[in-house]
């Protein structure tokens, strides 16, 4: 209980104060995210990497984009796994603190946009706690619901390639946190333009 | 790091001018990409609109360049995967001067100007591809396949008038005409005409033009006997000669020639016969020009070496319909020059096999079938052929028929390479059961019309309109023997016949609305070809083959013989020839408009007027299925 109380005189990081001061204005800028994780527990896994583009003007802006390989040392150590294919990997490689400051930099006070984005959000609340930082202030949109909606479905939910086949997006062979958060841009612009959001 | 951006260079450095770019670089310019969606229909810039920071390449999708002009949009030209449009802001300062519009959903990568900038004045191969594709003014299909990546002009054309834009292009023409002095003797003259295979020779004192002889001045003057072959050439030439300056237009020059009655033009340096020679303007050179000519098109058929020349060839073909039709040429007309270049096409893509293979090792014929066969095929549709050799000893058949299916599949993947999609039911010379011996053909249509509906699996009434394409005439005649043979009191077969001609659906509902597509891709469109085209064309068949007329493999001429053969039901025929044309007409625009076969029309795009032009077109069938049921009768198979 009185946990707020204990918070309010909280220091927070300065990364994060920043943060907070942005959302004075509002922003028309969205920024799809998709991250990988260990698994599906946001209290006991963690995220593995970060892919995230922004959307400005309803086109995506392919230079305005965040990609990091987080080198969770702790949790392989701790649960006795190899982290080898995230070393081996040519992306940025960097420690989830670091990841964690550069990305809340990266969306600033952007409307989120992801499929089944309260997961990721969820999982980057957990790493924010770590940090002594609050949880995430941005607005989020999910792809999943977006297209729920204008089909009135509510009885079923559809996986990020369920969608890729329904709006003609061509499947690549290469999976990473990246290439599925530019599958969801682009999902994301055509869901947009067919709800008629402005 | 950014793994999209490289995939997007990945994407780019298939088409140029990206090519000639390094991966590096690509990825710089992939960085600064701006992905943008567009959905069907959505403009993305339109004619008066302030120039966009950026140009364009199609990532997915289809985008239409049109222009609007007298309140009619006019394409100019279709992008697909790679292209590049919207070149304007590069080399002009002034608003755009066409509509982009996407045709269906779409992707364009928006690549900013001032980003790509530094790479055009560094690298002088992409510099010179954007500013050519930015200087062709006309679209010349000829040039289609050259221009690398069919890259799209940015200026104003109009594809309608496209033929009279032609008339205005500067003339390719002669710049090395013969020459001689007015001492030359015109036997030497002529001699040296006929080794250079030329029908003129300009007569000069110094490089300034005195007259000009052509073949015409040997025929009337000397094989007339009026001067003798020994005398000195000054007493035949034609002088003064006709002079035009350098740079003439097509159209000019044809009207010099119609003005003066010449059939050649001189080229001098300013125009006058006062200066230099540079060329010959000779009236093949019009000709040659007007590069659509359908005569021209046929000619070139004829010396084509590989599928991709035949495949450039058919292209202009469809331009040429394309324009006819907007020209208003009669339809019928249109049908007769498309089969004959097709035909063409078809006989060129044989004779590439044959050369390829070798001489064949019996006499065969080459038929085209279905709508081909019939002269109807305007757009690029499926093919549809058989194979006849003549009958070989017992020993030798294995190999002949090796031979000849593996000529069948070599055309065939040849005429597959030019767009003519092999058969889906695979009604082609290349399959085993369409490429027989004569004596088998025969057992075959000997069966399909003594005993149809036994094994009518396989049997189609395309069989029935064949057309010989190449080889040996009398084996198609022999062919034509048989049908006709067998049509005699065989109720049976047409009873066959006429049943399958009216199992179509009916085009209209109840309540005369159209009758669409209930499900599938093709949802709420209207099937014009099964639903429309179809029975008046069995309907025809139908008729001719009851007739007995032979040699009319056409639709629209099939009605308009009945309608003299049969006068009662004159008004019928002619009626049902009418519709036919207005029904290919919409199938063809339709085709044209999407680049595939136009069997499915969206009448949500019609105007209403050709609406109930299309409705009107639908009604001459109900007659015709009338007297079919009132003249055969139908009962064993329905």
């Amino acid at each position: 209980m009185l946990d707020w109380l204990k918070n309010i005189n909280k220091e927070y990081p300065d990364f994060w104060k920043t943060y907070i001061s942005k959302f004075e204005k509002k922003s028309s800028r969205f920024v799809v995210v998709s991250t990988e994780t260990s698994g599906l527990n946001p209290d006991k896994d963690v995220i593995l990497s970060i892919g995230s583009f922004a959307i400005i003007d309803n086109s995506i802006v392919i230079g305005d984009n965040f990609e990091a390989v987080l080198l969770q040392y702790k949790f392989f150590h701790d649960n006795g796994l190899s982290n080898e294919f995230l070393v081996e990997s040519k992306m940025k490689k960097l420690g989830e603190p670091e990841a964690i400051k550069l990305f809340i930099e990266f969306i600033g006070n952007s409307v989120l946009v992801g499929h089944h984005v309260d997961f990721d959000v969820e999982m980057i609340n957990a790493a924010l706690e770590r940090l002594d930082c609050g949880r995430l202030k941005n607005e989020a949109l999910d792809i999943d619901v977006m297209h729920r909606k204008l089909h009135d479905i509510n009885d079923k939910q559809f996986s990020l390639e369920e969608l890729c086949v329904a709006y003609n997006i061509p499947v690549s062979d290469r999976n990473s946190a990246a290439e599925d958060a530019y599958k969801t841009a682009l999902l994301f612009l055509k869901l947009k333009s067919r709800l008629g959001i402005k | 790091m950014n793994t999209i951006a490289e995939h997007i260079a990945d994407f780019l450095k298939e088409y140029s001018p990206f090519n000639h770019l390094s991966f590096e670089e690509l990825s710089e310019i992939a960085t600064n990409i701006r992905v943008v969606n567009l959905e069907k229909n959505k403009i993305l810039f339109q004619v008066n609109d302030l120039l966009h920071d950026s140009f364009y390449v199609v990532a997915s999708g289809t985008i239409n360049l049109s222009v609007i002009a007298d309140a009619e949009e006019t394409l100019l030209n279709k992008c697909f995967a790679g292209d590049i449009f919207g070149l304007r802001p590069f080399f002009a300062k002034n608003n755009y001067m066409m509509t982009a519009k996407a045709r269906e959903e779409s992707i364009v990568y928006a690549i900013p100007i001032s980003t790509f900038r530094p790479f055009v004045a560094n690298n002088s191969e992409v510099l010179n591809f954007l500013l050519e594709s930015f200087a062709v003014n006309t679209r010349n299909p000829k040039d289609k396949e050259n221009l690398i990546g069919k890259l799209i002009s940015d200026n104003v054309f109009y594809s309608d008038q496209q033929s009279e834009m032609q008339y205005f292009q500067s003339l390719v023409y002669n710049t090395t005409p013969l020459k001689t002095n007015v001492t030359a003797i015109i036997k030497d003259v002529a001699q040296l005409m006929t080794e250079s295979l030329k029908n003129n020779i300009v007569v000069c004192d110094n490089n300034i033009p005195l007259g000009i002889i052509t073949d015409t001045d040997m025929r009337s003057k000397i094989a007339t006997g009026r001067y003798p072959v020994t005398v000195s050439v000054d007493k035949i030439m034609s002088s003064p000669v006709i002079t035009v300056v350098e740079n003439v237009s097509l159209a000019e020059a044809q009207l010099l020639m119609l003005k003066h009655n010449v059939t050649h033009l001189c080229v001098t340096q300013d125009g006058t016969d006062k200066s230099e020679v540079k060329g010959i303007i000779s009236e093949h050179d019009l000709i040659v020009a007007q590069a659509n000519n359908p005569g021209v098109l046929i000619k070139e058929i004829k010396r084509c070496q590989s599928p991709k020349e035949l495949k450039q060839i058919r292209d202009r073909l469809t331009d040429l319909i394309q324009t006819s039709i907007s020209k208003n040429i009669p339809l019928s007309h249109v049908f007769n020059i498309a089969s004959e270049i097709n035909l063409a096409i078809i006989k060129r893509s044989v004779e590439l096999s044959i050369l390829d293979l070798g001489s064949p090792p019996a006499r065969f014929a080459w038929l085209s079938i279905g709508s081909q066969g019939r002269k109807e095929q305007l757009l690029l549709t499926d093919q549809d052929s058989i194979l006849i050799f003549e009958d070989v000893a017992a020993d030798k058949y294995r190999d002949v028929k090796d031979y000849f299916l593996k000529l069948g599949k070599k055309t065939t993947a040849t005429l597959e390479k030019i767009g003519y999609e092999l058969c889906p039911n695979g009604h082609m010379g290349s399959n085993m059961l369409w490429c027989k011996s004569l004596t088998d053909w025969t057992k075959q249509y000997d069966s399909w019309m003594n005993t149809p509906g036994e094994n009518s699996n396989d049997l189609s009434s395309i069989f029935f309109d064949y057309e010989i394409t190449f080889g040996e005439q009398k084996i198609e005649d022999a062919i034509g023997n048989v049908v006709f043979k067998n049509v005699k009191n065989n109720t049976l077969f047409f009873d066959f016949l006429g049943n399958d001609a009216l199992r179509k659906n009916s085009p209209l509902t109840f309540f005369k609305k159209f009758n669409v597509e209930e499900e599938g891709p093709n949802k709420d469109k209207f099937d014009i070809k099964t639903r429309a085209l179809m029975p008046l064309i069995d309907g025809a068949r139908l008729f001719t083959l009851n007739f007995d007329i032979r040699g009319i493999n056409n639709t629209f001429q099939r009605f308009k013989q009945l309608s003299i053969i049969d006068p009662k039901h004159a008004e019928i025929y002619l009626n049902c020839a009418e519709a036919f044309l207005t029904l290919s007409k919409f199938r063809t625009l339709e085709g044209l408009k999407n680049d595939n076969s136009g069997q499915f029309i969206n009448l949500e795009e019609l105007s209403k007027i050709d609406r109930e032009k299309l409705k009107n077109a639908l009604l001459p069938m109900r007659e015709l299925e009338e007297l079919i049921k009132s003249k055969f009768q139908l009962t064993q198979f329905s």
